[in-house]
């Protein structure tokens, strides 16, 4: 499906063009929230709400602000980062690593689906060390570039274009996966 | 203003990421809407994001998906209110039109039923005379197998008599009389155990009425030992005992045999060596 269709069958409320984005894009959305939030059923949780405010805001997304996709995952960036915000939730859940992140999550009651560990473990093999460790980071830690600018010390300008080197190297290599 | 610059800064990517403030944010629309560069290179960002988040991501439970849209059950697949209500169409045709299609969409399936249901009666009638044909054919090639059987073991067992003890064929012709010239008749005979066969080479078929009688020719004369069958030719018959013999010979009879043969009916005879 194209994505205009797509659009226009989500602002047309059509339950078959939902379902549609559901199955194209319910995993990497779902992952955007996971890792700003470890727990799985808050995740869970957390990206039922954003799903739903997806499809009633639908009409609010303007295509001239960058793709479907983008905006989808904003809506669920800030969900994942509201609710860390809210009172009962701790913020002790920032110390997760890649290898439980891939491995599944150790010590969860839940069992993850299979992650598909080898491709992102090749993935982050693409990467030399400042990369993977910005991109651990972003994506594994939840944090943003300045948090990780003040964290580590980094100049901000240094975070930028580590996380411009390392999404390039990811953009080559994603294909190959 | 330098756009490889600008889109080296990660800017971009900090875009994507959704990490600028709204004037930021508002500053990359605004110059991707400008140079198409910083446009390809967005979208090839947010291309790779995405693949990355697929590709590092797990599924939510399947009870996420069923929860999701229970909640959005009732604001699916609603149509608008605005202009559908004005365009109502006559009450009448609504409820006519589903019957009448309805009844059209079932005839057809009925005549197609029809249609399907004579194939399939010729196609069973068809097979059923094969089937039958089939089980006759079986029939007649088991009893075949059975005489077949029989015949095999009666070979066998005579094969088995003539091999396992000590017989001495007697061939016996009819050359030097009138009757049958080509008549060609073997007796077998065990000195030991008295035991006589005779096998037919060629012999003509009789009348109802008659029948080949084989003698034994000993020292007290002509002993009638069995009637000779001329259809089985070549098959080993088993006559009664003859106790001594210098001579077999073969006489035509009344049905049933004689006392004692007579000889101008005389066909064959042989002597033993």
């Amino acid at each position: 499906m194209q994505e205009e269709q797509l659009i226009t069958g989500l602002r047309a409320r059509d339950r078959q063009t939902v379902d549609y984005l559901y199955e194209k894009y319910s995993k990497a959305l779902f992952a955007v929230i996971s890792r700003v939030i470890k727990d799985r059923d808050i995740a869970e949780e957390v990206f039922h709400d954003a799903f739903v405010k997806i499809i009633r805001k639908i009409d609010s997304y303007d295509e001239s602000k960058g793709r479907l996709y983008t905006w989808m995952a904003n809506v669920c960036r800030n969900a994942a980062i509201d609710k860390t915000r809210s009172k009962e939730f701790s913020k002790s859940q920032k110390t997760n690593t890649i290898d439980n992140y891939v491995y599944g999550l150790e010590g969860s009651s839940n069992t993850l689906d299979l992650v598909d560990g080898i491709g992102v473990k090749e993935l982050m093999g693409s990467l030399n060390e400042e990369q993977r460790f910005v991109v651990e980071c972003i994506y594994f830690k939840g944090y943003t570039h300045s948090e990780i600018s003040e964290e580590y010390e980094i100049p901000l300008g240094t975070v930028k274009s580590r996380i411009r080197a390392a999404i390039n190297m990811l953009k080559k290599n994603i294909n190959r996966i | 203003m330098d756009i490889q610059s600008y889109i080296a800064s990660g800017k971009l990517e900090l875009f994507v990421l959704g990490e600028l403030s709204e004037r930021e944010r508002e500053e990359v629309l605004q110059l991707s809407q400008q140079y198409p560069e910083i446009k390809r290179e967005l979208k090839e960002i947010e291309e790779a994001m995405f693949a990355f988040d697929n590709e590092l991501g797990v599924k939510p439970s399947d009870t996420v998906k069923d929860k999701i849209f229970d909640t959005l059950s009732q604001e699916l697949d609603t149509p608008k209110i605005t202009e559908k209500k004005m365009t109502a169409a006559p009450t009448k045709e609504i409820a006519l039109q589903p019957w009448k299609s309805f009844a059209v969409a079932a005839s057809i399936v009925a005549l197609m039923a029809i249609g399907v249901a004579a194939y399939y009666a010729v196609r069973f009638y068809d097979v059923e005379n094969k089937f039958t044909s089939l089980l006759e054919e079986r029939n007649v090639l088991s009893q075949e197998l059975e005489i077949n059987k029989a015949r095999f073991e009666e070979t066998g067992d005579q094969l088995q008599t003539l091999l396992s003890k000590n017989y001495e064929r007697v061939p016996m012709s009819g050359a030097s009389f009138e009757l049958q010239k080509d008549a060609l008749v073997d007796v077998f005979w065990d000195k030991a155990s008295k035991e006589v066969y005779v096998s037919v080479n060629n012999l003509s078929n009789l009348d109802a009425d008659k029948d080949y009688q084989l003698w034994a020719i000993g020292d007290d004369g002509p002993v009638g030992i069995g009637i000779v069958k001329p259809g089985e030719k070549l098959k080993l018959q088993q006559m009664e005992a003859a106790v001594s013999a210098g001579a077999f010979a073969i006489t035509i009879e009344p049905k049933g045999g004689s006392e004692a043969p007579t000889l101008e009916n005389l066909v064959v005879i042989g002597e033993v060596a």
